[in-house]
């Protein structure tokens, strides 16, 4: 008996101990992985503290929760967040830590979950998920006043004039490896594999391609990409010269630099395979580089794609010539 | 009556099929320059290897493998094997336990589904001509 009594003890012990540490673990991983998005609610994700966020996704049980974070749903949440190395454990914990927020959520957002909770809490997780869900817009309206969010980040398929259509909806961009479409979720390798967002956290941005500006990440040091594969030390010999290319039409004339190639790349990649080293000697076209060819090479596949026109495009064409013609005309 | 049915099948289907390409649209949503190589994997039972240039030129510039490794500017184009591969050549030359991992994880390279055809993902190549890339 009193053996069974120690042991009964140690245990409740050991996990109000273990409990006070998996909170901090959970609080942890959200300030280092959760918080870049759950915190001010980037691409669609339940923002820190905002029962109404909360509020629909809670009403599927906590299980549904877990399940979400450790393996990422379609909507854009990546696997633990995209930080893989997290113990399962500590990611639960961390889902613990944002729903605490929630249940000990501001006043404002109190009568929502008091108004949702009685009519539900008879009724087990399925039912729930489903009152939930149609009466989600009164329930739920004053703690979750912009419904806007999920139609900019294209998740409701539903609505047929939604805006860009067409284009890739800000939460699918960037997708990890098991969502990405053309990794195999059934690969056991496919989870060990980085999702592009963990590392993109402190590059500068751009607005296409990865979106990432790599050029202006090394410039900045926050990326030293090798230059010899087995000497950290080595630099590259970089080449300040820039060629401008005057073009037909109304676009303003390309300025190659050299500089900013010379930084990644050896001359014998583009000399002379690709580009003759000789002014004139190249007949380069829009139509050329978007079917890979030239600049198309590397622009449009893995260097910033040709949607960038002005990147390339940015040495404006002196008109003043035809202006002066023309006053002096009149 | 019954062909009169049909007809309505039959632009059900259209409609249907029309629906399916644009969701084939959203589906390809890779990452910018992922390269899918797949000239021997599919038949050898191998799911195809893909290379992620984004997680390499954090760690490489382009001339490491372009140049130093000889790497052509082609996905698909240098005719790699894990022969060549284990001899210290292209994947190879890093790949090999000291610099990083080495061929015994096959599954991190070959992971992509099975059939996923050889092309750079997200390409404007592969939104303008993606017919002419299925041969390959």
């Amino acid at each position: 008996m009193s053996i069974q009594r120690i042991v009964i003890a140690s245990l409740a012990g050991f996990s109000l101990v273990s409990g006070a540490w998996a909170a901090d673990a959970g609080k942890d991983l959200y300030t280092k992985t959760c918080g870049v998005c759950h915190a001010v609610g980037i691409a669609g994700a339940p923002k820190y503290g905002n029962a109404g966020d909360w509020q629909p996704r809670m009403a599927g049980g906590v299980a549904k929760l877990y399940a979400s974070a450790l393996k990422g749903t379609a909507k854009g949440m990546p696997p633990k967040g995209g930080n893989l190395d997290a113990p399962d454990a500590d990611v639960r914990a961390a889902v613990d830590y944002m729903l605490a927020a929630v249940k000990t959520a501001p006043a404002v957002a109190k009568p929502a979950s008091a108004a949702a909770k009685p009519a539900t809490a008879s009724v087990p997780a399925a039912p729930a998920a489903t009152t939930a869900a149609s009466a989600e817009p009164p329930a739920a309206q004053p703690a979750r006043p912009v419904d806007v969010s999920s139609n900019t980040s294209g998740a409701s398929a539903a609505d047929i004039n939604s805006f860009n259509r067409l284009l890739k909806p800000v939460g699918k961009r960037n997708p990890p490896p098991v969502e990405d479409g053309i990794h195999d979720p059934a690969n056991d390798g496919t989870l060990a594999l980085m999702a592009p967002l963990a590392a993109y956290g402190p590059l500068p941005k751009s607005l296409a391609g990865n979106r990432i500006n790599w050029v202006k990440a090394i410039e900045e040091h926050k990326i030293n990409p090798r230059w010899d594969r087995n000497d950290p030390n080595a630099t590259p010999v970089v080449i300040d010269l820039n060629i401008v290319r005057e073009v037909k039409g109304s676009m303003p004339d390309v300025v190659y630099p050299h500089k900013q190639h010379t930084e990644w790349l050896d001359c014998s990649n583009c000399h002379p395979g690709i580009f003759v080293p000789q002014k004139g000697a190249n007949a380069i076209s829009m139509a050329a580089i978007l079917l890979g060819e030239k600049c198309g090479v590397c622009h449009g596949k893995v260097a910033f794609p040709v949607s960038e026109c002005r990147l390339c495009h940015s040495k404006k064409k002196d008109v003043r010539p035809v202006q002066a013609a023309t006053a002096a005309a009149k | 009556m019954f062909r009169k049915y049909l007809w309505q099948r039959l632009l059900l289907a259209v409609i249907g099929l029309a629906i399916g390409s644009t969701v084939q649209i959203d589906e390809a949503r890779a990452e910018y320059g992922d390269i899918v190589i797949n000239n021997y994997s599919d038949a050898a039972g191998m799911r195809p290897a893909i290379f992620p240039h984004w997680f390499h030129r954090v760690r490489f510039r382009c001339k490491v493998c372009h140049a130093d490794l000889g790497f052509k500017f082609k996905a698909g184009g240098n005719e790699i094997n894990m022969v060549k591969i284990i001899d210290g050549q292209y994947c190879g030359a890093c790949h090999n336990g000291e610099l990083a991992w080495s061929v015994e994880n096959c599954n991190l390279c070959h992971s992509a589904k099975p059939g996923t055809s050889t092309q750079v993902h997200e390409s404007t190549v592969q939104k303008l001509a993606p017919a002419t890339l299925q041969k390959k």
